[in-house]
C-alpha cells in the first residue's frame, strides 16, 4: 500500500512538473553572460515553472557556428545574431528568424527609441535589402565607440578633453611630442583598427551617408572626397607615429591592459570596455564622443548584437517575454550595475565617474543621431577586407589612395 | 607477379575467403563516414555556391577558375612554399646535423638531451603559438634580448611587421619539426652497420666524407619520410598561423588553409571555399608523388 502510494504520488509529481515546465534554450555570445545571468534568475522567479538554459561561445566561436546553430533541427529558441549580410541578413534569406513586429507592438519596443533608430535591425522579409522593413531583432544595451582617455596624462601635458576634431589632433600631437604615446591600439587583432577608423571616418563623413553606405554598399558610392580626406588623415596620423611603431605586434587585450598600466593617452574603443578600465584605472580614466572636424560628435556603434527568435522555437511566444524582461524598464538599472549602456535612459546614478562620462557620450552620439556603425556589417567579405587593408595603412604598407581602391572594390562585390 | 601467381595456382578451386573483410569492416565504416563521405561532399560542394545553410546551386568550374584568378589566393600558395623551407628543410637539415654529430661524439645523458629537443613537438600547436606569440612580443624577450646586446635598432614587433613576420613563423615551424626529424634520423643512424664507419675510417674518411658518404645514403628512407611528414604540415598548416598572426599584419602570412576558414565560416562562401581545400589537397598529393617518384630507392 505504502508503495503504491509512493508511486501514484510519482506519478503526479512527474505529471503536473510536465505540464507547468517550459524550458528557454538561449545562445549568447560570451559578452552578455553576466547580463543575461541575472535576468534569467529574475524571470525563472517572477514566472515559476520556467527554465533558461543559457550556453555562450566567445566571439570567434559565435560567429563561426552561429548560422549552423539555428539551422540545426533543435536550434536554440533565442540566439544573438549579428548585423548585416553575412550573419542575419543570410538567417532571414533562409527563414531561421521570425519578424518581432508583433511582439514589438505588443511590448511598445518601438516607442521606447527614436523614429529610423531600430534600422539596423530591420530587413526586408526575403533578407534582400537591409536598413527598412519588418523588425527582425532587438536589444537592450548600445555599445558605441568612443575615445577614453588618461586624465592625469592629458592634465601634465597641459591639454583639455578636446571639442573639435582640430584640437583632438593638436592633442596628439602635442602628446607624441612629449615623447607620451598618443593612441594604444592592438592592431595585431585587425578588427581594432575598424573601430579608429570608424572615429576618423565619421569626423569627416556624414554618419548619415557612412550609415547609407553600410546598408547599401553595392548601390552607394564609397570614394567621396570626404572619406578620401579621412583615409588621408588615417594615414598621416600612422605616419606621424600616433599608433607608436609597434601597434601591429600588440593584441587587443594586451593594447588595454597596456592603457590600463599607463600607456597611451588615449583609448579609441568601444563601451565594452567601461567596467574593465574602470576596474583598472579608477577615477583616472575618462571618456567622450569624439568630435567631428565640422562641429558635433560622430562615433562608431550601434545597439550590441541583436536577439532572434528561432522560427523553429516550439515557445516564440516565452521566447518574447522574457525578451520584453531584457527590454523592460525595470531591467534598465541592472544593466547600468553591470557596467553596460543600457538604450533606454537609467533610473540611478552612474556606478562610477567614468559609467557617467560614458553614458553622457553616448546620450550625445543618440542625440546627434551620429552613429556610424561598423564598416564590416557592409558587406560578407568586408571583415577581412577591411582589417587588412587597415593594417597595411596603418604599418605604412599601402597608401591611403590603395586603401580607397581596396574598399571600393569589395563594396561593390 | 610470378610469385602471385604461384600462389593462385597453388590454389587453382579455391574460392576466395571473405570473412577476413569483416574484421576491417568497423574501421573501413569509420574511414567511410569520416574521411571518405566529407571529401566526396566537399568535392561536391565545391562546383556550387552554398552559404552554408539553405541550397546549394551548380556553378560549375566558376570557383576554381575565381581561385586561380584570385591574387590574394596565390601569394598565398607562395607563402605556403615558403613555409615548406621553414617547416622541412631546416628541421631535415638541423636533424641530420645533430644525428652526424651523435655518430662521433658521445654525449652523457644523451637521452635528456633528446627528450628536450623532442618536446615542442608533442606539445599542442596552440600552446606553441602562444608561447612564441610571447617571445615575439613588441616587449617580449626577443627584443629584451636584444636590447640587453645594444641591438635596440634590431627590436621591433616581429609578427606584426610585413617583412619578418612570415620567415619567423616559419621558424616556429622549425621549433616544432627538427625534433621530429632529429629523432628519427637519430634511429636510423643506430641501424647502420659500424663496421661501414670502421671502414671509411680506414679509408681516411674525415667527419665531412664519413657523413656523406655513410651516415646521408644509409638514412635516405628516413629522410623521405620526414620530407612527407612535414611538407604536408607545411602546406596544411592552419592552427599556427590562426593563433600568431591570423594571417597578418595585411595578407603578409596568409595561407590557403585561412582562406578556407575565412571564406567558409566568415564569407558566407562554402563552395569556394571547399574548391580551395580540393585544390590545396591536389597540390599536398602532386608535391608528395613528387617527392617519393623522385627519391624512392631504385632496385
Amino acid at each position: 500500500m505504502k508503495k503504491l502510494i509512493i508511486f501514484i504520488t510519482l506519478i503526479l509529481t512527474v505529471f503536473t512538473f510536465n505540464i507547468k515546465a517550459e524550458t528557454l534554450r538561449i545562445l549568447a555570445e560570451a559578452g552578455d553572460e553576466a547580463t543575461l545571468t541575472i535576468a534569467a534568475a529574475q524571470f525563472e522567479e517572477s514566472n515559476p515553472g520556467v527554465t533558461i538554459e543559457a550556453s555562450y561561445l566567445g566571439w570567434d566561436d559565435f560567429m563561426a557556428t552561429i548560422k549552423l546553430k539555428l539551422a540545426d533541427n533543435n536550434p536554440p529558441d533565442l540566439a544573438h545574431g549579428n548585423q548585416g549580410f553575412t550573419v542575419d541578413g543570410t538567417l532571414i534569406q533562409n527563414g531561421l528568424v521570425i519578424p518581432l513586429d508583433e511582439y514589438a507592438d505588443q511590448y511598445g519596443w518601438k516607442n521606447l527609441f527614436a523614429e529610423g533608430s531600430l534600422a539596423e535591425f530591420s530587413w526586408s522579409d526575403d533578407g534582400s535589402t537591409w536598413g527598412s522593413g519588418s523588425l527582425y531583432g532587438i536589444s537592450p544595451v548600445v555599445e558605441d565607440v568612443i575615445v577614453y582617455y588618461n586624465k592625469d596624462k592629458l592634465k601634465s601635458l597641459g591639454l583639455s578633453v578636446p571639442s573639435n576634431f582640430a584640437e583632438f589632433e593638436n592633442a596628439l600631437s602635442v602628446s607624441n611630442n612629449a615623447g607620451e604615446l598618443p593612441i594604444i591600439l592592438g592592431a595585431a587583432d585587425g578588427w581594432p583598427i575598424i573601430h579608429v577608423w570608424g572615429l576618423i571616418e565619421g569626423a569627416f563623413v556624414e554618419p548619415e551617408q557612412v550609415r547609407s553606405w553600410i546598408f547599401n554598399a553595392k548601390g552607394t558610392e564609397f570614394k567621396t572626397s570626404s572619406r578620401m580626406k579621412a583615409a588621408k588623415k588615417l594615414e598621416e596620423m600612422a605616419t606621424a607615429g600616433y599608433f607608436g611603431s609597434d601597434s601591429l605586434g600588440i593584441g587587443y587585450d594586451d593594447a588595454n591592459a597596456m592603457f590600463i598600466n599607463g600607456d597611451g593617452v588615449f583609448n579609441l574603443t568601444g563601451t565594452w570596455m567601461t567596467a574593465q578600465l574602470n576596474e583598472g584605472m579608477g577615477d583616472n580614466v575618462g571618456a567622450f564622443a569624439m568630435p567631428r572636424n565640422s562641429g558635433g560628435v560622430a562615433g562608431g556603434g550601434s545597439f550590441a548584437l541583436p536577439w532572434h527568435i528561432s522560427s523553429k522555437s516550439s515557445n516564440p511566444d516565452l521566447a518574447a517575454k522574457f525578451l520584453a524582461h531584457l527590454m523592460s524598464n525595470d531591467f534598465v538599472d541592472d544593466l547600468m550595475e553591470i557596467g553596460r549602456v543600457p538604450a533606454q535612459a537609467p533610473t540611478i546614478n552612474p556606478t562610477s565617474k567614468l559609467q557617467a562620462e560614458v553614458i553622457s557620450a553616448s546620450n550625445t552620439l543618440v542625440g546627434a543621431n551620429a552613429k556610424t556603425f561598423y564598416t564590416d556589417w557592409s558587406t560578407p567579405g568586408m571583415y577581412d577586407t577591411v582589417t587588412q587593408e587597415l593594417q597595411k595603412l596603418i604599418g605604412g604598407a599601402a597608401s591611403a589612395d590603395n586603401f580607397m581602391d581596396a574598399m571600393a572594390a569589395e563594396s561593390i562585390k | 607477379m610470378g610469385s602471385m601467381n604461384k600462389f593462385i595456382n597453388n590454389r587453382p578451386h579455391k574460392k576466395i575467403d571473405y570473412s577476413n573483410y569483416y574484421f576491417i569492416l568497423p574501421a573501413f565504416l569509420f574511414y567511410i563516414i569520416f574521411v571518405l563521405y566529407p571529401l566526396a561532399d566537399t568535392f561536391y560542394t565545391s562546383f556550387t555556391q552554398w552559404s552554408g545553410i539553405g541550397e546549394k546551386k551548380w556553378v560549375g568550374l566558376e570557383n576554381y577558375y575565381n581561385n586561380l584568378n584570385d591574387v590574394k589566393i596565390i601569394s598565398s600558395i607562395k607563402h605556403s612554399f615558403i613555409l615548406i623551407i621553414f617547416y622541412s628543410f631546416f628541421p631535415i637539415i638541423i636533424g641530420l646535423a645533430i644525428a652526424g654529430i651523435m655518430v662521433r661524439v658521445k654525449v652523457k645523458g644523451i637521452a635528456f638531451y633528446r627528450a628536450i629537443l623532442f618536446l615542442p613537438q608533442i606539445l599542442s600547436m596552440i600552446v606553441v603559438g602562444i608561447a612564441w606569440r610571447w617571445i615575439y612580443a613588441p616587449k617580449g624577450p626577443l627584443n629584451t634580448g636584444l636590447d640587453f646586446l645594444g641591438l635596440d635598432n634590431w627590436s621591433r614587433a616581429w609578427l606584426g611587421s610585413f617583412d619578418f613576420a612570415l620567415p619567423f613563423v616559419g621558424l616556429i615551424g622549425t621549433w616544432v619539426m627538427f625534433g621530429f626529424a632529429m629523432i628519427l634520423f637519430i634511429a636510423g643512424v643506430q641501424k647502420i652497420p659500424t663496421e661501414l664507419y670502421d671502414a671509411a675510417k680506414v679509408d681516411g674518411a674525415g667527419p665531412f666524407a664519413e657523413f656523406f658518404n655513410v651516415t646521408l645514403p644509409a638514412l635516405k628512407g628516413e629522410i623521405i619520410v620526414a620530407l612527407v611528414f612535414t611538407v604536408t604540415l607545411a602546406l596544411r598548416n592552419f592552427d599556427l598561423i590562426y593563433i600568431t598572426t591570423g594571417g597578418g599584419p595585411g595578407t603578409s602570412t596568409m595561407i590557403p588553409s585561412m582562406f578556407i576558414y575565412k571564406k567558409a565560416f566568415q564569407m558566407n562562401q562554402v563552395g569556394s571555399a571547399s574548391s580551395l581545400g580540393i585544390m590545396l589537397t591536389l597540390l599536398i598529393f602532386t608535391l608528395i608523388s613528387l617527392i617519393l617518384i623522385t627519391l624512392r630507392e631504385k632496385k
